[in-house]
């Protein structure tokens, strides 16, 4: 092959690579839907993935939206100073933690923990054979592996955003008193005013797709894993890029259709 | 094991939930267990009221607005209070809606008639029960402007005039176009100093434009009271003076009014070149060009006071139809 | 009651692994399949347990064929198949005896005591009695493949594939998995299929042997058979001469 080629080689490469892994992902997550059926294979499973996507996934979660309503109550009144009514730091800790930085950077941070984690499980069961041997003891290893985990990031994701969206009002509450000058009269007044009962199922339609995103994607990977513990690595890392990117643009995607 | 982790998924799970419903509906400002009683206000029509706007009595939160209502028929609207059963209501209760800031948010404030005779509350049909009041919505900024608009009207009639032949019957009508301002100017004066009482913070700026809105009516006064002498003595120099003085001072009032919103600034900076022609006008009067008798023939200058009026026009249509871009600052 | 491919193709990419492979293993045989590393030796495994499906050709497994059956019909020939896999492919997060369950707990048909039973006894049958409640990572590499194997006939599978038993396993352990596997066929009537490159082994325990080499069938035969065979391919492989492929 003629040397000037080779970018244009390269480019005909990876577009038919990320073609075949959007397939790959489109049969896995058929696959998936399918396998919903077996019951049996998966239902056991659920409840220690829920724990592990979940329940595990709290501390972090709620450590993050912790210092996330610090920072966006001392921001807003930075920003307001002068300005508008400090009232409007209630305003904006309970409006920006609900809407978007409760879910996306507890979607971000997950994407890391769980997705990579579920990638290297299942990639490390890929690699040493172990789906092989579930298929070969005639259990459907999607059934048995893919389905639990997406399940139990749909379902738990939620409950972990909307215990992070919570500790983050509450901590720019707990800010504004401290470091601010505000009562609590003036925090509640400004949280009250402009807020929905929508903004909360905003969050929550958010972060159920986040989970499956994360822990769908962390499958996909780690499902098609080759070669050897280069290709867990590799498949890890993918996961966790995959995931954010995918977190991001479903983010503005949910901001362009939900919220008019 | 399995029970352990059954017991933290449930625990997350329950938590979670409570945590979503129970903060839903506190941040929607639901009273848990506080007992509540429902109030029932008549009136005309509600302004910018919504539900969940909050009810005050002397100051205090005391409640929320439950329900808007058309009665039935169509020339009644039923508001429900939900009010804390703890407050004791005065006798002559009657309900003031108005702005509770500058950013557009109304609420219901629950008075005593007594001290508020201007306004024009809804008469409760005889024989309702005790827990209905009559109402009453302070005029928007529409209502206020439709005001202002009035005044625009007798310009435009002013100008109108001002093409034709000065005579002593036009004379006249100037000075009762000039009286109507200073009604106006007036009423509308007293009528944001009884919504100051109700929301004195938002009234303030508006006050001092009023202030303006008076010296200017008043300068213009002046200079209209000469047009009689003018006429016989042509005395050119005072007059134009006050009508510079008239320009300077509503263009104050411009400069006051942006100010205080930037939503507004846009049209008024519209509103403002035209009272800069004005001004320019009035400079090359006083400047020897012309004389008053040229003035009154010029076209030009009945053209320009006629844009001044359209903008001024523009503006008023404006926030009539847009109350919200005047009223309510956009900040999400 | 048997196993037979016919005229197996399989590519991965340009790459042609299979190309028209064919073999019949009779009921109740130890057929052992030598060929190099990477010859396709364990393609052919996987394509008798549906793992993989054919580009062309057939694999019929106790008369059906499993290139063409759906999901659901594969699963059903899978619980005849036993599958020891090369590197043991144990469950690592399961207990020995939780991974030697799962088949049978996969068959739905027995109560947790029976399962608790048959599972030891497995265990005892490739010598790990009470082995059972120790993890994976515990056990040395021969462990491993002998729980491999009891976790593969702990259905009492009618056939047993065995994906290289004594690849990587010092003589003594090879020794042993070579006596189970004669055990299984001996003891329970099991057709096994071997994928070795070991021809100790292969000779030992074989009732047949084929040779896969470029994709097809080189040669089959007796134990025997093979070791008379004069063709240099098989010749070379089997005495470990790599010069006599040259003179071929």
């Amino acid at each position: 092959m003629h040397r000037s080629l080779a970018p244009v080689h390269a480019i005909g490469h990876g577009a038919l690579r990320s073609v075949a892994a959007v397939g790959r992902a489109g049969y896995l997550g058929m696959d998936a839907v399918r396998a919903l059926r077996k019951v049996k294979l998966w239902g056991p499973h659920l409840l220690s993935q829920m724990t592990r996507v979940g329940v595990e996934s709290v501390p972090i979660a709620l450590f993050i939206a912790t210092f996330t309503g610090v920072v966006l109550a001392l921001q807003a009144s930075y920003t307001f100073t002068g300005a508008m009514p400090l009232y409007f730091v209630g305003t904006l800790v309970g409006k920006t933690m609900i809407l978007e930085l409760g879910p996306v950077l507890t979607g971000l941070a997950l994407s890391g923990r769980v997705g990579a984690n579920i990638a290297a499980e299942l990639g490390t069961m890929r690699v040493t054979e172990q789906i092989d041997a579930l298929e070969a003891l005639a259990y459907d290893p999607v059934a048995y592996l893919v389905v639990p985990r997406v399940l139990a990031g749909a379902i738990m994701f939620p409950m972990v955003v909307v215990l992070a969206n919570a500790l983050g009002i509450l901590a720019g509450w707990g800010t504004s008193l401290a470091l601010l000058d505000m009562s609590s009269p003036e925090f509640l007044k400004g949280l009250r005013l402009f807020f929905e009962p929508w903004d909360v199922q905003f969050s929550v339609i958010k972060s159920i797709s986040f989970g499956v995103t994360v822990t769908a994607v962390g499958c996909a990977f780690g499902f098609h894993t080759s070669g050897g513990a280069a290709g867990v690595g590799r498949a890890t890392t993918q996961a966790v890029v995959i995931s954010s990117m995918i977190i991001l643009v479903l983010d503005a995607f949910w901001a362009a259709t939900l919220l008019q | 094991m399995e029970g352990r982790k059954e017991l933290l998924v449930g625990t997350v799970i329950v938590f979670a939930i409570a945590v979503a419903v129970v903060g839903t509906l506190w941040l929607q400002g639901t009273n848990f267990g506080n007992p509540t009683t429902q109030v029932d206000v008549l009136l005309e029509s509600v302004g910018q009221l919504s539900e969940g706007n909050p009810v005050t009595y002397r100051g205090v939160g005391i409640g929320q607005v439950s329900s808007i209502d058309v009665e039935p028929g169509g020339q009644v609207v039923r508001v429900g209070l939900l009010i804390r059963r703890s407050v004791e209501l005065p006798a002559d209760a009657g309900v003031v809606l108005g702005p509770e800031s500058l950013f557009g948010d109304w609420q219901a404030e629950i008075v005593s008639r007594e001290s508020f005779p201007r306004f024009d509350f809804f008469d409760v049909p005889i024989g309702s029960s005790a827990d209905v009041i009559g109402g009453y919505a302070l005029p928007e900024i529409t209502r206020l402007t439709a005001s202002a608009e009035q005044i625009s009207d007798n310009l435009a009639d002013l100008t109108e005039r001002m093409e034709l032949a000065f005579n002593q019957e036009t004379a006249n009508n100037l000075a009762t176009a000039i009286a109507n301002i200073e009604a106006i100017t007036q009423e509308v004066r007293t009528l944001v100093q009884q919504q100051g009482v109700i929301a004195s913070n938002i009234t303030s700026n508006a006050d001092s434009a009023l202030t303006e809105i008076e010296l200017a009516a008043s300068a213009a006064r002046r200079s209209f009271e000469r047009v009689d002498g003018v006429l016989a003595a042509a005395e050119i120099d005072s007059l134009i003076v006050d009508l510079h003085a008239a320009a300077s001072g509503i263009r104050n009032l411009a400069d006051d009014l942006s100010d205080d919103s930037t939503g507004v600034s846009a049209t008024l900076t519209r509103a403002d070149s035209a009272f800069v022609r004005v001004d320019r006008l009035a400079a090359r009067l006083e400047s020897g060009e012309g004389s008053l008798g040229r003035l009154l023939t010029d076209t030009t200058f009945a053209v320009r006071a006629e844009s001044m009026l359209l903008s001024l026009d523009m503006l008023l249509q404006d926030v009539r139809e847009n109350p919200r871009r005047y009223v309510r600052l956009s900040i999400f | 009651m048997s196993i037979e491919l016919v005229n197996v193709h399989k590519s991965f990419g340009e790459k042609k692994v299979l190309r028209g492979f064919s073999l019949v293993i009779e009921n109740g045989q130890t057929m052992s399949i030598i060929g190099a590393s990477g010859s396709g030796k364990s393609v052919t495994l996987k394509h008798v347990i549906g793992l993989l499906r054919p580009d062309v050709g057939e694999v019929w497994v106790d008369g059906e064929n499993v290139a063409r059956l759906d999901q659901a019909s594969v699963y059903r020939v899978r619980r005849k198949v036993g599958f020891v896999f090369q590197f043991a492919a144990l469950f690592d997060s399961m207990t020995i005896a939780e991974n030697v369950g799962m088949g049978l707990e996969r068959m739905e048909t027995f109560s947790e005591a029976e399962i608790r039973d048959r599972v030891e006894s497995c265990l005892q049958r490739v010598d790990l009695g009470g082995y059972g409640n120790r993890m994976p990572s515990e056990l040395s590499g021969g462990q491993r493949k002998r729980v491999g194997l009891a976790r593969a006939i702990a259905t009492e599978p009618d056939y047993i594939l065995y994906d290289e038993p004594t690849t990587g396993l010092d003589p003594i352990t090879k020794a042993v998995i070579d006596e189970l596997i004669m055990r299984m066929a001996d003891d329970l009537g099991v057709t096994g299929v071997v994928i070795t490159h070991d021809m100790e082994s292969a000779f030992r325990i074989s009732d047949r042997i084929a040779m896969l080499h470029e994709g097809k069938n080189r040669v089959e035969g007796t134990p025997s058979e093979i070791r008379a065979n004069e063709d240099p391919v098989v010749k070379a492989f089997i005495e470990g001469r790599p010069e006599l492929l040259e003179t071929a």
